[in-house]
């Protein structure tokens, strides 16, 4: 299984640049890209288990995720906020934009740290 | 929601593994497309995380076996329509009460990008059923 041996490495290979590159200078596209390439790297040593059996690294790849979900969320949702709320809301909404963009910055900074120790 | 095992015991090659992997995770769509006609949060989002399982399997081994590439192409399709909806649940559940005005666009919003999920799976599933995979 040539194929495979070679897909898990090129994979791995390109969860650890999205990591560099988001580690060395943090933004929403490069965040993306770690999540992305992190959920196809999952996806496939989960579906190969039987084959590839790689639970430690598996863990190291839940647990990274799970330290971007807040900075994605907040990212997502503020976006999808600024660009949907109602011109006679703009005031009622103020609170809960300025929340989420502490929470974006906050969460952006919590994920770097995370990922700084991680390695794939 | 955790991914089924797959079972590659006594596969005889990479094909067999591309088969036994994309009919599996297919079956676990089909098991939780219940949950698009509930059109519940928690449903949405379960069927949601699984068709975009069944869809990096099928983009990853596409180069093996091109038949997968038109089924990868709709299920992108569908995930961006349940990334739409599922995006408007998680702003509606925190959305303060004075914002009745945006609330109902939102759900608005929301209700279309089911709807298009909803006509999305449909031609996809059908189009599964006639195809090598289904």
């Amino acid at each position: 299984m040539k194929w495979l041996a070679k897909t898990i490495r090129e994979e791995r290979r390109a969860l650890e640049r999205a990591r560099r590159r988001f580690i060395r200078k943090p933004s929403e596209k490069r965040l993306h890209d770690v999540r992305t390439t992190g959920r196809r790297f999952r996806s496939l040593l989960e579906d190969v288990a039987d084959l590839a059996p790689a639970k430690r690294l598996l863990s190291r790849i839940k647990r990274a995720a799970a330290a971007t979900d807040a900075a994605r969320d907040a990212t997502i949702i503020l976006r999808l906020l600024e660009r949907s709320v109602d011109a006679i809301e703009v005031e009622a909404a103020q609170p809960l934009l300025d929340e989420l963009r502490k929470q974006e910055a906050l969460a952006t900074r919590l994920a770097r740290t995370h990922l700084q120790r991680a390695r794939f | 929601m955790k991914p089924h095992r797959v079972d590659l015991r006594d596969v005889a090659g990479l094909h067999e593994v591309v088969e036994r992997v994309v009919k599996t995770r297919l079956r676990e769509v089909r098991a939780l497309a219940a949950g698009l006609e509930r059109r519940d949060r928690q449903g949405l989002h379960d069927f949601r995380i699984a068709s975009k399982r069944l869809r990096y399997a099928l983009e990853r081994f596409e180069a093996l076996e091109p038949s997968l590439q038109a089924a990868a192409e709709r299920l992108a399709s569908l995930q961006d329509a349940l990334g739409e909806a599922h995006d408007r649940d998680v702003l509606l559940a925190i959305l303060p009460p004075a914002m009745g005005a945006t609330q109902r666009r939102l759900q608005r919003e929301r209700e279309e990008s089911v709807d298009q999920a909803v006509g999305l799976w449909n031609a996809l599933s059908s189009y599964l059923n006639d195809s090598l995979i289904g």
